[in-house]
């Protein structure tokens, strides 16, 4: 049975009130290596009324370019949903493989607006660049700044203490890396030796981690407005320079040597530290930076690896090594002052 | 480069195959397709200069190991073998040299830039 029919059967038993749910317009999103997304149109009739909506349905793949949690991707959604944190919202988490083959989520559809870095680089965007990274490093700033306890998260996202939170970090990614790694990756590995003999100091607070914050993973418009922060499969709790380390990470500057291709770096921390409230230490930024030139190797690494041992041979898995792990090994290099 | 090239070629003659049947949604066609041209054009850039490139950092790689010897095997996969052994005992004198060694380290970093030279593909961000 194709997909369409089965989403309509599942929203109508979670929608009592509504009649005759009906699934059209579906059509897959390209990209997106850790999640299959789709969007599709909701129709269906409540209190003799036509009613339709746009829908995102997430969904997990056979085998992922990261191993993460949806309920705590689904629940991070939910937290800063009508917050100062733009973000769709979540309507229903399903673990189980029974509906739909895999788990998945859907949540409503944000349309009308671009997520693609490609088109930044052209008109009419190009006068947008000032105020998107404006609004990009503002909106991080206010995942930093956020309470996590009030936000609920602390009951869903494992706990860390403010001194380890870059020992958990460095040593998950470094195991992935021994597990996943089908080549020895010198520069790497030089860049992990110095990262153990030089730690940061503890955070000021231990704060929400999107995980994936960059240039991509939210939608823009044609005033460098954001409607909406994408890509939350990786939030955790942590050191809130961690998030600031991996938008500076110069695989997201695009090749043009700006703060996510968009600003100098020094602006894009000044706009972070007035937002967050929180000082960023050259020192320990610098830390956090090269530390996410690490997992993005990681990452570029495990999508290679599920290709290989034929868990997915999609060909989404293969661009981000082909594309993006000597571009790595070169951003580690330049985070080092070795390029 | 991971996957290994024709490893990645085969299975894209397989996707391109399952992509005639009508019966594909248009954006999934489009969304492998696109992918499978961008990967193409990636496998079309190393293709030439691979077999040159290994045997010349293995060669360099060699001297910094303080080893002998030449690569007799021509075909990629060995070439692709003995740089996979060359490099991971280079991370290990790596290690032992840093701090103690600086012309050792210094001659290290500098062939570790190499590397990232001729595996760079057109449009790297870095």
């Amino acid at each position: 049975m194709s997909l369409e029919p089965r989403i309509a059967a599942y929203v109508a038993e979670r929608m009592p009130h509504a009649r005759g749910v009906t699934v059209d317009s579906l059509g897959r999103i390209s990209g997106g290596a850790s999640r299959e997304t789709y969007r599709f149109r909701l129709s269906w009739t409540e209190g003799g009324q036509a009613r339709e909506r746009k829908m995102i349905l997430r969904r997990d793949p056979p085998a992922s370019l990261i191993d993460t949690e949806r309920r705590i991707e689904f629940e991070a959604y939910r937290a800063f949903h009508g917050s100062a944190v733009p973000v769709p919202e979540m309507l229903w988490l399903e673990e189980g493989d029974g509906p739909l083959d895999h788990p998945f989520f859907i949540a409503e559809e944000i349309a009308g607006f671009q997520a693609g870095p490609g088109l930044l680089w052209a008109e009419p965007y190009l006068g947008t660049h000032q105020r998107l990274a404006e609004r990009k490093w503002s909106i991080l700033g206010e995942i930093a700044k956020a309470d996590v306890t009030a936000l609920g998260l602390d009951k869903v996202m494992e706990p860390i203490a403010p001194a380890d939170c870059w020992t958990r970090e460095l040593g998950y990614w470094e195991a992935v890396l021994d597990d996943d790694e089908a080549e020895p990756l010198p520069i790497i590995r030089a860049a992990i030796r110095w990262l153990r003999a030089n730690p940061p100091p503890p955070p000021a607070k231990v704060g929400v981690v999107h995980g994936d914050y960059r240039t991509g993973n939210f939608l823009y418009d044609t005033d460098g407005e954001i409607h909406g922060v994408l890509d939350w499969e990786m939030a955790h709790l942590g050191d809130p320079l961690e998030d600031l380390g991996w938008s500076l990470n110069p695989v997201w500057s695009f090749g043009r040597d700006l703060a996510g291709g968009l600003v100098p770096q020094a602006d894009a921390v000044a706009i972070w530290e007035r937002a967050s409230g929180l000082t960023a230490d050259p020192a320990a930024l610098h830390w956090w930076t090269l530390f996410n030139c690490v997992k993005g190797q990681a990452i570029w690494v495990s999508s290679a690896r599920a290709f290989i041992d034929g868990g997915n041979k999609e060909p989404i898995m293969v661009y981000p090594p082909w594309a993006l792990q000597n571009a790595q090994d070169r951003a580690t290099l330049k985070v080092m002052g070795r390029l | 480069m991971k996957p290994d090239v024709p490893h990645v070629l085969g299975e894209m003659a397989q996707l391109l195959v399952r992509n005639t049947d009508p019966a594909i949604q248009p954006a999934d066609r489009a969304s492998a397709l696109g992918l499978s041209a961008a990967l193409l054009g990636f496998a079309a850039q190393a293709w030439d200069g691979m077999a040159h490139h290994l045997v010349q950092e293995n060669r360099r790689v060699r001297v910094l190991l303080g080893e002998t010897g030449a690569d007799e095997d021509l075909r990629i996969t060995a070439l692709s073998a003995e740089n996979a052994r060359l490099r991971a005992a280079l991370i290990a004198h790596h290690a032992q040299v840093e701090g103690k060694d600086s012309a050792a380290e210094e001659a290290i970093w500098a062939e570790l830039k190499l590397s990232t030279e001729w595996r760079a593909v057109a449009g790297s961000p870095v």
